[in-house]
């Protein structure tokens, strides 16, 4: 009985703030939340792919960072799931062990070398952008958005 | 049962038109084989409400909101007492999903298809397909139980009923929500959703229907005595039609999950390899 109180109580509050609630966003599905990362900042990295791994539930890409101070890190990078990537013009062909690239991607919080992809800007001049963050109305109509012609992010060293 | 019953009886009219009038005794198949049997199996088909062509892709958030408190039995109470957190949901783990929580999660869409008797609901973003029984037959006793359960589904005008049963113990079924969180501007598309254990008989009964050729609404109303005094009705929800060749159905299987939520703690650890479960 205590709880259904604390439920109608909640429902009022809610009820008063439905408008708020309606502005809310929800993220494209994943197959994860997006706790672990920096959403509300962008990193680039530059360096060298590792490897690459196009499988469901995400993509991963390793990218080997030369620092400023000459020390090399391996960053760990996940990406949407290949299929909503595909949707958003990737091919498992377009990234290759070796390639030089920039990768703007939300860090993680606690100082690991992990992050979530946004942009991927390959030595051919292709630009990728992940789905991640999209929403509905974007994957089944609007399509893929204008990808960026430089890195966003700040640059890490 | 009285449902089943109800339901039989309304579809067997109109299978016994195109086939045999013991064609809805128990166990006794009703496939169309004659040309003429098969002729009027598909044009009964081609009158039906377009759900076929495209693919279907959930605009609403992730998890169901629960506006309206639903009426709950001391034992879901005691359940959502008890409820933590974890970092994520078990899905981070690659097992499959329950209903409707597979179908919610969106990102990728769902494609139906139909044959004589039958509508399957293709899940990309689960990579497990519906089957929708539409020869009137009643309900398994009791069915075996799986995932996304045992659908019998009829039409009243223009919407398709769907009364699922059977599901496995563990699927993933939210109970309710701490609207909290939402309150608070949390930006996470879980944020306050409470998982549950659903009971054994559970019974999910699906509305869905065009608002127009772009648009699905799919109500689904909870039948479980065991967690709500009486059957919850969520809101209904939204598909987007996509035609587009990027829309198409891909195969979708959960071979190189890094992720792993121990349950016990409830953390979510990322790029666990020698620990994430893929299926």
């Amino acid at each position: 009985m205590k709880h259904n109180k604390t439920w109608n109580r909640l429902q009022l509050v809610g009820l008063a703030l439905a408008a708020a609630a309606a502005l809310y966003v929800p993220a494209a599905s994943a197959h994860h939340s997006f706790g672990k990362f920096e959403m509300m900042k962008l990193t680039t990295l530059h360096g060298t792919v590792r490897d690459w791994k196009w499988a469901n539930p995400h993509s991963w890409l390793t990218v080997a960072v030369v620092k400023a101070d000459g020390s090399t890190e391996d960053w760990a990078l996940v990406g949407s799931s290949p299929n909503m990537m595909a949707r958003w013009g990737w091919n498992a062909t377009d990234i290759h062990v070796g390639d030089i690239v920039s990768v703007d991607v939300h860090a993680g919080h606690d100082g690991e070398h992990i992050g979530a992809i946004k942009n991927v800007f390959l030595p051919g001049g292709k630009v990728l952008v992940d789905p991640a963050g999209s929403n509905g109305e974007g994957l089944a109509g609007a399509g893929p958005t204008t990808p960026p012609s430089k890195p966003e992010g700040e640059l890490y060293k | 049962m009285s449902r089943s019953h109800i339901l039989m009886t309304a579809q067997c009219a109109w299978i016994a038109l195109a086939i045999s009038t013991s064609a809805c005794a128990a166990d006794k198949p009703v496939a169309p084989q004659t040309p003429q049997q098969l002729k009027q199996a598909w044009r009964a088909i081609a009158a039906l409400p377009d759900f076929w062509q495209g693919t279907w892709q959930s605009i609403g958030a992730i998890s169901d909101d629960f506006p309206v408190p639903p009426d709950y039995t001391p034992g879901a109470l005691e359940q959502i007492r008890n409820f933590k957190p974890t970092e994520d949901s078990p899905f981070a783990n690659c097992t499959p999903l329950g209903l409707p929580f597979a179908q919610s999660i969106g990102g990728m869409p769902m494609k139906f298809f139909q044959s004589p008797g039958l509508i399957a609901l293709y899940i990309e973003s689960s990579g497990m397909t519906r089957f929708i029984h539409t020869d009137a037959r009643a309900h398994s006793n009791p069915p075996n139980p799986s995932y996304l359960g045992e659908s019998i589904g009829h039409w009243e005008g223009d919407t398709l009923v769907v009364d699922t049963t059977g599901f496995v113990d563990g699927t993933l079924f939210q109970i309710g929500r701490d609207r909290r969180a939402l309150l608070q501007g949390d930006p996470n598309p879980m944020a306050g959703v409470i998982f549950g254990k659903h009971g054994p008989d559970m019974h999910l009964v699906e509305r869905m229907r065009l608002l127009d050729f772009k648009t699905m609404e799919i109500q689904t109303t909870i039948h479980d005595s065991t967690v709500f005094n009486k059957p919850y009705t969520l809101p209904a929800r939204k598909f987007l039609r996509g035609i587009e060749r990027r829309n198409e159905p891909q195969e979708w299987a959960c071979t190189d999950n890094r992720d792993y939520l121990d349950p016990e703690t409830g953390k979510l650890e990322l790029n666990v390899k020698s620990k994430a479960q893929s299926r």
